[in-house]
């Protein structure tokens, strides 16, 4: 068996008296794309920087690509998109890309140029004047331009609207076709789940899970409004129906927290004209706290 | 050397306009040379001025305010081009790593395939190399200005030389101390103020401390204890320094290896 892109033992890393990541054991596999997911503060981020050799750990090890973060072989083999880009505001996108470049051996510059029409980008401008969204897509280019075996990403569609999210997502989806293992983490669940397998999930600095996409998906509650055409004669019977956590109605919004299937749901509203379905992220919040509050109990 | 080239293509524009302010700077000071040079009373003026003041801009009974190595010296050496090139080089010292870790910047350049002592070391020489560019502007510009008001009569150009490299290890040792507080806490405030805080200190030492063996832990005293122009500067003017700074250099290396990035 081929080695792990990513091995964590026994990870730890506290600041001060905060304990930021608790003994986290992680195992991802080359060719993977892999997602971390967690709220703020759940130490998504000191994982990255823990494996990029930015910190150093206060217990445990970690290992990429065979090797650590803090080797300068390793990490020319990875590609790293933080999750705010923090460069000189008056580099242009040549510039920094150029520069990283030289730093890197020389990059393809096909390979490049393609990259910067893919993003439609300028690289003449300079990065301080960019939108938060194209300085995003700065940062994408400047992480895959050398082709790396790892990507590692951190929150990397923050910021884009759908169109580039989606580009970013056929990206990323070729990059792994071609074997790059993909480490991306991510706060919410649609940006993980259309591109990751399996994912890892992190909560104050503790694993909770290493769990598929799909065995996720189905703990999830999924949030909906029903913009009817007439209120509901009886809220109430809303509630008993099955998968139904929490039911409410204001004017003629139906409000709804449904575990599992809406199927049933749809068909009860149907009745009072449904104008509108709007659908929230599914809630992984709950999922957190039921993997917590499973953890206490 | 990929790192110290970006940043001194970085710092291009901002190295140009200081350079010009302190070409500016020696213009109009050596272009008043010709009106000070025959008023005899200015010497018996600061002679009778208290000591400490006298030791601020670096006047020694034995050479004449009005003769151009002390003129030079009251004008320039001994005040205005060190303090100049000390927040110059305090700058550049505390950019290098401490202001641009604290940017953000650092963190997305050391996810190069860079080592950190690697970016450490080429980021300072950097700095020390913006550092030198100044001095040399300075020496060029005192070169090609003075001799027109023969503010450098009877100075050899090889003093001028001297003097000048004593200004720049004067300058070297606070920048490196800005270096590596910002190498050990990754803050440019900190860098900034200590190296502020021990060159203020140093200077008051020279100018307010009597007793010559706590003048001695000065480093303008090593620079200013013999007028650089007039006598060149003690050799302690220069290895001093570059010690001093070699030390602090290697321990903010030392440190900033197995650190944490902010």
């Amino acid at each position: 068996m081929a080695d792990a892109a990513i091995r964590a033992c026994g990870l730890t890393k506290r600041f001060g008296g905060l304990t930021a990541l608790d003994e986290l054991e992680l195992r991802v596999e080359q060719g993977e794309v892999f997602g971390c997911l967690g709220p703020n503060g759940a130490g998504k981020t000191t994982t990255i920087r823990l494996l990029l050799g930015f910190l150093f750990p206060s217990s445990g090890r970690s290992e990429v690509l065979g090797g650590t973060g803090n080797d300068p072989a390793i990490r020319a083999r990875i590609g790293y998109l933080p999750g705010d880009l923090h460069v000189p505001r008056e580099y242009t996108t040549n510039d920094l890309v150029g520069f990283y470049g030289r730093l890197r051996g020389g990059h393809d510059p096909g390979w490049v140029r393609g990259l910067l029409n893919r993003f439609d980008l300028d690289p003449d401008r300079r990065i301080g004047e960019l939108s938060t969204g194209n300085r995003r897509k700065v940062g994408v280019v400047a992480a895959v331009a050398h082709r790396p075996e790892l990507l590692v990403l951190d929150e990397p569609t923050s910021g884009l609207d759908p169109l580039l999210q989606h580009q970013f997502q056929l990206l990323v989806r070729e990059l792994a076709r071609d074997g790059t293992t993909v480490f991306l983490s991510s706060h919410v669940l649609p940006e993980v789940e259309l591109l990751a397998r399996r994912v890892a999930i992190l909560r104050r600095g503790r694993l909770m899970t290493v769990s598929t996409i799909d065995d996720l998906r189905g703990q999830a509650r999924q949030r909906l409004d029903l913009h009817l055409s007439r209120p509901p004669a009886a809220p109430e019977e809303f509630g008993r129906l099955p998968g139904v956590v929490e039911a409410t109605v204001t004017d003629r919004v139906l409000r709804l927290v449904v575990d599992g299937s809406v199927a049933e749901v749809v068909r009860a509203a149907a009745r009072l004209g449904v104008e509108r379905i709007v659908t929230h992220d599914a809630d992984l919040d709950e999922v957190f706290l039921r993997y917590y509050q499973e953890e206490r109990s | 050397m990929t790192v110290a080239l970006r940043l001194l293509m970085d710092r291009r524009r901002s190295l140009a306009w200081w350079c010009a302010a302190m070409a500016g700077l020696v213009l109009f000071t050596v272009s008043l040379y010709p009106s000070l040079r025959d008023q005899q009373s200015v010497d018996e003026l600061v002679r009778e001025l208290p000591e400490t003041f006298r030791a601020m801009v670096g006047y020694r009974p034995d050479i004449m305010l009005t003769s151009p190595a002390g003129y030079l010296n009251a004008r320039l050496f001994a005040t205005l081009a060190p303090i100049l090139m000390l927040v110059f080089g305090i700058g550049a010292g505390a950019r290098a790593i401490g202001g641009a870790e604290e940017d953000g910047f650092l963190e997305h350049l050391l996810a190069n395939p860079v080592s950190r002592e690697r970016v450490a070391t080429e980021r300072y020489l950097a700095s020390v190399a913006l550092l030198a560019a100044l001095v040399t502007v300075f020496a060029l510009a005192l070169a090609v200005f003075a001799p027109f008001f023969g503010a450098l009569e009877g100075i050899p150009a090889s003093r001028v030389f001297t003097a000048c490299a004593a200004v720049f290890c004067l300058a070297l040792l606070p920048s490196t101390l800005a270096f590596t507080v910002g190498a050990m806490t990754g803050r440019r405030g900190p860098a900034v103020a200590v190296a502020s805080g021990f060159a203020t200190f140093g200077y008051l030492l020279q100018s307010l401390a009597t007793a010559s063996s706590v003048k001695a832990v000065s480093p303008w005293h090593w620079y200013l204890n013999d007028n650089p122009l007039a006598h060149g500067p003690a050799p302690s003017a220069f290895w001093l320094p570059v010690l001093a700074s070699a030390v602090l250099f290697a321990s903010g290396l030392v440190v900033f290896r197995r650190r944490d990035l902010r």
